[in-house]
């Protein structure tokens, strides 16, 4: 059994877990949609407090808002080189998904800004379509229901229990080869606005 | 602490995805990634394609970067990161993957100022001590003359564009000449057959009450609406005429400015850095003025002068060397982080 680093940073909240003996050891998290640059270094060096000897390091590869993704993505890879150990890669919404037990058909729905939301539908706990972004209403319409911090931001559940990925569900898919992910998830092409053309 | 610190940094303020490697004053390494080509259609850096480029770089440029300078990352004895100014997005990469690299190794994090750094690498380059020296720095995102008297504590503004940075105001130009992106090379190119004297463009800020008031500042955006005004209004202009009198205008201010900034402060050395040192005109007439005031000019190779991750390395190697503290391993990017502000804490 591996010493995991689970990071995930493409939700408002940044968390960071230890899983050891496929148990959590540890786990932290900080709310703030704008606060992962700090929050994940501050929380791997709690972590570390707890367990420094790592072996693998796991990380959500969104979707996700575009800035805070990448700080985990980057911080992840970097620190899996320093201690040359893997780092694999898990679509986040999966390990949302993972806490759903009550229903066999569903959507997980996160944020996506700009009145969108970053969503897949799920059948028997198999992902079966997305990752996507689409308009909160137009998923709202398949009257499937639906689970995250997106579904509960622009109301379209009322389930506001199940909302972030688990890291251990994180840790759990990313034991399965097919379902890895090495890329960040971002969906959207970038805004192709100058710096030199914004207004100051 | 070791007199020889070997020190790794990294830098993400702009378009550049960029590690160096310095022991002491000895640069070992200095690997570079431009996203400059997929700018190039939109005449401009765009900040998103600027991140993605430099989540993608990151690993690759590192380990070139450790191949170069034929050490392991274990052998580093701290980590050097650019916390600021850029473009926030982009930082936050540089940011994070500096972070993860030191809690890995367990070393030291220094986030550090790009516009610092700018001026340190030139301990890479010449061997005299970098302080006293005013220090212009020019490019496409900055133009600022400063104040050094202690690169690793104590760095004085004394001047900074009120509005387009100079190299913004060579691709702006290049632009509305049909030269291409980034402008300052193509300009440069244009300019060498034309006559520097041909169009007398105006030079801003230098009327004798700007030396009053604002000394010290620039202004470049009096000089693009006249140049633009004047290739709508002359039907037959020579190009190189064009590029070589607007070039003209903005070495001279330049030079104008930081020549009276080391005779206001009594510091006769001046120290040129930022990508639009590279520009041949500039680097001919500041050797030319420095000369007749009697200023020693240090001007790093131009591949240290573009932002790269050498001149990270170089300061965070000064400040080990100094016996600064480190960073906070979670300290913020700050995107408009003041030059007086040398490393965060
Ligand atoms: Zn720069």
């Amino acid at each position: 059994m591996t010493i995991s680093l689970a990071i995930d940073t493409s939700t408002s909240r940044t968390s960071v877990a230890i899983i050891e003996l496929g148990a959590l050891l540890w786990h932290g998290y900080r709310d703030g949609a704008t606060s992962h640059g700090d929050a994940v270094p501050a929380l791997v060096a709690q972590a570390l407090q707890v367990q420094p000897l790592i072996e693998q390091v796991v990380v959500g590869m969104g979707p996700g808002p575009f800035t805070g993704l990448r700080v985990g993505i980057a911080f992840a890879r970097t620190f899996a080189i320093s201690r040359t150990i893997a780092v694999l890669g898990v679509c986040s919404l999966d390990a949302i998904a993972a806490q759903v037990r009550e229903e066999d058909e569903f959507i997980i729905a996160t944020d996506a800004r700009r009145k969108e939301i970053y969503w897949a539908q799920y059948s028997y706990g198999k992902r079966i379509e997305g990752p996507s972004v689409d308009l909160p209403a137009s998923i709202a319409q398949r009257g499937l229901p639906i689970f995250g911090e997106g579904a509960v931001k622009y109301a379209i559940t009322k389930n506001d229990e199940i909302q972030f990925p688990d890291l251990l569900a994180l840790v759990g898919i990313s034991e399965d080869p097919l379902l890895r992910v090495s890329e960040p998830m971002y969906l959207r092409r970038p805004d192709a606005v100058p710096t030199n053309e914004r207004p100051a | 602490m070791k007199s020889e610190p070997l020190v790794l940094g990294i830098e993400t303020s702009c378009d550049e995805t960029a590690i160096g490697i310095v022991r002491g004053r000895t640069l070992l390494a200095n690997a570079i990634a431009s996203s400059v080509d997929e700018h190039a259609r939109f005449g401009g850096v765009v900040p998103e394609i600027a991140s993605r480029a430099h989540l993608e770089s990151m690993l690759p440029i590192l380990d070139r970067a450790l191949t170069q300078a034929k050490i392991s990352l274990n052998d580093i004895d701290a980590v050097a990161v650019t916390a600021g100014p850029g473009l926030v997005g982009a930082l936050l990469v540089g940011v994070a993957s500096a972070s993860g690299l030191a809690l890995g190794l367990g070393k030291p994090l220094y986030g550090l100022n790009h516009l610092a750094a700018h001026v340190s690498v030139d301990l890479l380059t010449h061997d005299a001590p970098i302080e006293p020296t005013i220090a212009l720095l020019v490019s496409g995102g900055h133009s600022s003359l400063l104040q050094v008297d202690d690169i690793t504590s104590s760095v004085i503004k004394l001047g900074e564009s009120m509005d387009d940075a100079a190299g913004e105001a060579f691709d702006k130009i290049a632009r509305v000449m049909g030269l291409g992106f980034p402008g300052g090379p193509a300009i440069d190119r244009e300019a060498r057959s034309g006559n520097p004297s041909a169009i007398d463009f105006p030079r801003g800020l230098t009327q004798s009450r700007d030396w009053e008031t604002r000394p010290f500042d620039f202004s470049f955006s009096g000089l693009k609406t006249s140049v633009a005004r004047y290739l709508e209004s002359t039907l037959d202009y020579r190009r190189d005429d064009v590029a070589a009198s607007f070039q003209e205008a903005i070495a001279d201010v330049l030079m104008l400015k930081a020549v009276a900034a080391c005779r206001k402060s009594g510091i006769d050395s001046l120290i040129i850095a930022g990508g639009v040192a590279a520009n041949s005109r500039l680097r001919t007439l500041a050797q030319e003025r420095c000369d007749a005031a009697k200023i020693r000019l240090r001007i790093p190779a131009p591949a240290l002068c573009t932002d790269n991750g050498a001149m990270v390395a170089a300061l965070g190697s000064l400040m080990v060397m100094a016996g600064r503290p480190s960073s906070r391993i979670d300290l913020e990017a700050d995107s408009s982080l003041s030059v007086t502000t040398v490393s965060l804490n």
